[in-house]
């Protein structure tokens, strides 16, 4: 047997068109360098299986396989699901502490503390003024300055337990746009995994890569990362479940989860996207939930209003009290702050004071109690609530970068892996386009030898 | 750890490099400007709980300053009508010796009395003697005139006492009780009230050198004597209260410079250190910076010949 006369043609044949994928597929890399969630693509390929040509030796009679060229068995993308988990778990974290450190960073600079214009250096002016007041129990001016700078102490405590509800307010409108079932931010991109599922699911049964769709989901699973914790659980037809928040962290610790947020083509909204599953998980969701719960009014932002509800009341008890204990006439002193106002949003100094006229009513012995309460129970409720949301932001502030820094590192490997490096593929470039003309130089050589056969067939 | 540098990630890490170097530097601006290294809580929150309860103590100090100044003005103001009144005791007991002797006539020691009964006036009007506005001689009662002129000697104020806060749970009591050596003296003309004290005492010198009764003159001076005593221990009392005050300003004084210090050393920023770090981390922003436009343009692309092959 002999060797087929034009199959070197085809050799060099596969061997360009080989060539001409890999240049492809580094154009295709190079256009998408920047792309965002894009993986870079390799060429696989293959040595064709070789032609057996038996008997082909003379001298051992033995045959040979002759190879036949280079076949493209596939286009994929160069990923690691591995660091894509790593990643999405960082991204959740990450984006936890960073809603919780934007949202405490509000609440710190609402008390403009330390200044001596926030409520600290209100409530020492205001004792400054009773001591004023107890050396000159008949002075009007003294009497106006206690009144004038009582009155700033429960506006300012009116004005931050206003900030709080506010701030409040403000996580609930975020936590329900972010998870309102209809058109959110969490409820697109679920519906927009699922459909992907069914697209990929359909090309991968007709033998295709779907290199470009798998981007896309990976994508669309990794903002999805950054509401709560995600779960991927990929499936055997290429369609991928996943689980999300409290289900998410079950799974990951081997609880199948029955009800995922993405199952094949569908969509769960309503057993995923609740205050349950979602409370105590990751991400902005999880940590909007943890600074304020509007269905049971829980929640770091409730706390800090029962801290600053707590500071309130000690300043209107112990103001009261002092004066009314001070001597004879203090049980029968108009009390100095409404005794009815106990709370930050309604502590006011007490409205019968003002219509009182010109007498001060208030003797050297009962301002000199009231003055007396100067770093006092009421100071140091309030010092610690500010000691305390000054370490929550520090330490939120401080899990942010580090959450950030950690982030950036996975990211970083990711790109190592999937990321496309200009240079490496400016070599590939360089490599196939030789590659490609040294396949041209063998078909022109195979031409010129079957030409010159020809040319002696034709002489003869 | 990483095999491959691929050109986004010199990018992100260029980037991140860049943003990095300026929060820093902005950071330390901050500080800069605002001359404090504690601009928020969260910046140091224990220096924060510090720099507050400092604050709060450097205000109470101001309190208790101004309540040793308000203490001494209104010590001050007794010291000096003490003095007045002691003067004038003095001098009636010149007069009350002269009618004792028995040279005098009858009309002599009627004109001492007439000088003895103006004298009585001018101590009480050194007895309502006012510190801002308030009587410092009628106890609590601080805005009654503690006794009228005229021959009416009855104490319209109080027993009551001033206190003044001079630091934490220590109040001095700052008014003398001067009603106490001073008593009621007579209420109605010619009717000697009892209490024997001092206006009584002086009243019943009057009435006697009125009367030309030296022998009855004589008897008197025992218990203007007495009384003097009193009004001398009053004295030194006011004395000692001024003592006290100035311990206690030199004390709060001592406080004051003390807790401004390490109120300081807690929430101000140590310019020195602090403008050294500015130039440095400004030396790292401005190498980042380069970096990024030097390095990140530099790739394989520039050294291959455009038509190669």
């Amino acid at each position: 047997m002999t060797i087929p006369s034009y199959m070197g043609l085809q050799t060099a044949l596969s061997g360009l068109e080989a060539a001409q994928a890999a240049i492809d597929t580094a154009g295709q890399n190079i256009a998408n360098a920047s792309t965002p969630g894009y993986s870079r693509q390799t060429v696989n390929l293959t040595e064709r299986s070789a032609l057996t040509i038996p008997a082909l030796s003379s001298v051992t009679g033995d045959g040979a396989q002759l190879g036949t060229g280079v076949d493209i068995t596939s286009i994929t993308r160069i990923r690691n699901q591995f660091l894509d988990s790593q990643y999405r778990a960082q991204n959740t974290t990450e984006n936890g502490n960073s809603t919780s450190s934007t949202i405490l960073s509000q609440v710190q600079s609402g008390l403009n503390e330390p200044s001596a214009d926030g409520l600290s250096g209100t409530l020492d002016q205001f004792f400054r003024d009773w001591n004023t007041l107890a050396s000159t129990p008949g002075d009007q001016g003294a009497q106006q300055a206690v009144m004038g700078d009582g009155a700033a102490a429960g506006d300012q405590l009116n004005t931050l337990s206003g900030q709080l509800s506010t701030l409040e307010s403000q996580v609930t409108s975020q936590y329900n746009t972010l998870t309102d079932p209809s058109n959110s931010a969490v409820a697109n991109d679920a519906n927009e995994i699922a459909q992907l599922n069914g697209q990929i699911a359909q090309a991968q049964a007709a033998g295709i890569d779907a290199n470009n769709l798998e981007d896309q989901r990976d994508n669309v699973i990794d903002d999805l990362s950054q509401y709560s914790n995600v779960y991927v659980n990929t499936q055997s037809n290429g369609m991928v479940n996943v689980s999300f928040g409290n289900a998410a962290l079950a799974a990951q610790n081997g609880t199948a989860d029955a009800t995922p947020l993405v199952s094949g083509t569908s969509v769960d909204l309503t057993d995923n996207v609740t205050d349950s599953n979602l409370s105590g998980a990751g991400g902005t969701l999880g940590s909007l939930l943890g600074l304020y719960d509007s269905t049971s009014g829980t929640g770091k932002l409730a706390d800090y209003m029962t801290t600053l509800n707590g500071v309130a009341s000690q300043l209107v008890t112990t103001v009261n009290n002092a004066i009314s204990g001070a001597d004879a006439s203090g049980p029968s002193a108009t009390p100095f702050f409404d005794p009815t106002g106990t709370t930050a949003a309604t502590i006011a100094v007490n409205p019968s004071l003002s219509s009182n006229g010109t007498t001060p009513p208030y003797t050297a012995a009962e301002a000199s109690a009231a003055a007396g309460l100067s770093g006092g129970a009421a100071d140091q409720a309030y010092k610690a609530f500010v000691t305390q949301v000054g370490s929550d932001v520090q330490s939120a502030q401080n899990a942010q970068q580090t959450s950030q820094s950690l982030l950036t590192a996975i990211s970083n490997q990711r790109q190592s892996i999937s990321g496309v490096s200009l240079d490496e593929e400016m070599t590939n470039l360089i490599q196939f386009q030789q590659a490609y003309q040294a396949s041209a130089r063998v078909m022109s050589t195979i031409d010129t030898t079957i030409g010159s056969l020809l040319s002696m067939v034709a002489a003869g | 750890m990483i095999g491959r540098i691929t050109n986004q990630m010199t990018a992100q890490m260029t980037l991140a490099g860049i943003e990095t170097a300026i929060d820093r530097v902005d950071t330390t601006q901050q500080e800069l400007s605002s001359g404090k290294s504690i601009n928020q809580p969260s910046d140091n929150p224990a220096g924060a709980a510090l720099a507050l309860g400092l604050n709060t103590d450097l205000s109470n100090l101001t309190s208790y300053s101004n309540n040793v100044t308000d203490g001494t003005g209104w010590v001050q103001a007794q010291s000096s009508a003490l003095t007045d009144i002691t003067n004038s005791v003095q001098r009636i007991r010149e007069l009350t010796l002269e009618a004792a002797n028995g040279t005098q006539t009858t009309a002599d020691m009627q004109a001492s009395a007439q000088e003895v009964n103006q004298l009585i006036d001018e101590i009480k009007q050194d007895a309502n003697t006012q510190y801002n506005g308030q009587y410092v001689f009628s106890g609590s009662a601080t805005s009654a005139q503690p006794y009228a002129s005229g021959s009416n000697d009855t104490y319209a104020g109080n027993a009551g006492q001033v206190t003044r806060t001079i630091g934490p749970n220590t109040s001095l009591t700052v008014n003398a009780n001067l009603s106490g050596v001073l008593g009621n003296g007579q209420t109605v003309s010619g009717q000697p009230a009892g209490d024997g004290l001092l206006l009584n005492a002086l009243r019943n010198i009057a009435d006697d050198m009125q009367s030309g009764n030296s022998s009855a003159v004589n008897a008197d001076l025992s218990s203007l004597d007495t009384n003097l005593n009193s009004l001398d221990g009053l004295s030194s009392n006011v004395g000692a209260v001024q003592d006290r005050l100035q311990m206690a300003a030199s004390r709060i004084q001592t406080l004051q410079t003390s807790d401004t210090q390490v109120l300081s050393s807690t929430q101000d920023a140590d310019m020195a250190s602090t403008e050294i770090s500015f130039s440095t981390q400004q030396a790292a922003l401005q190498a980042a910076l380069q970096a990024g436009a030097n390095i990140v343009q530099q790739s394989l692309m520039n050294f291959l010949g455009t038509g190669s092959g």
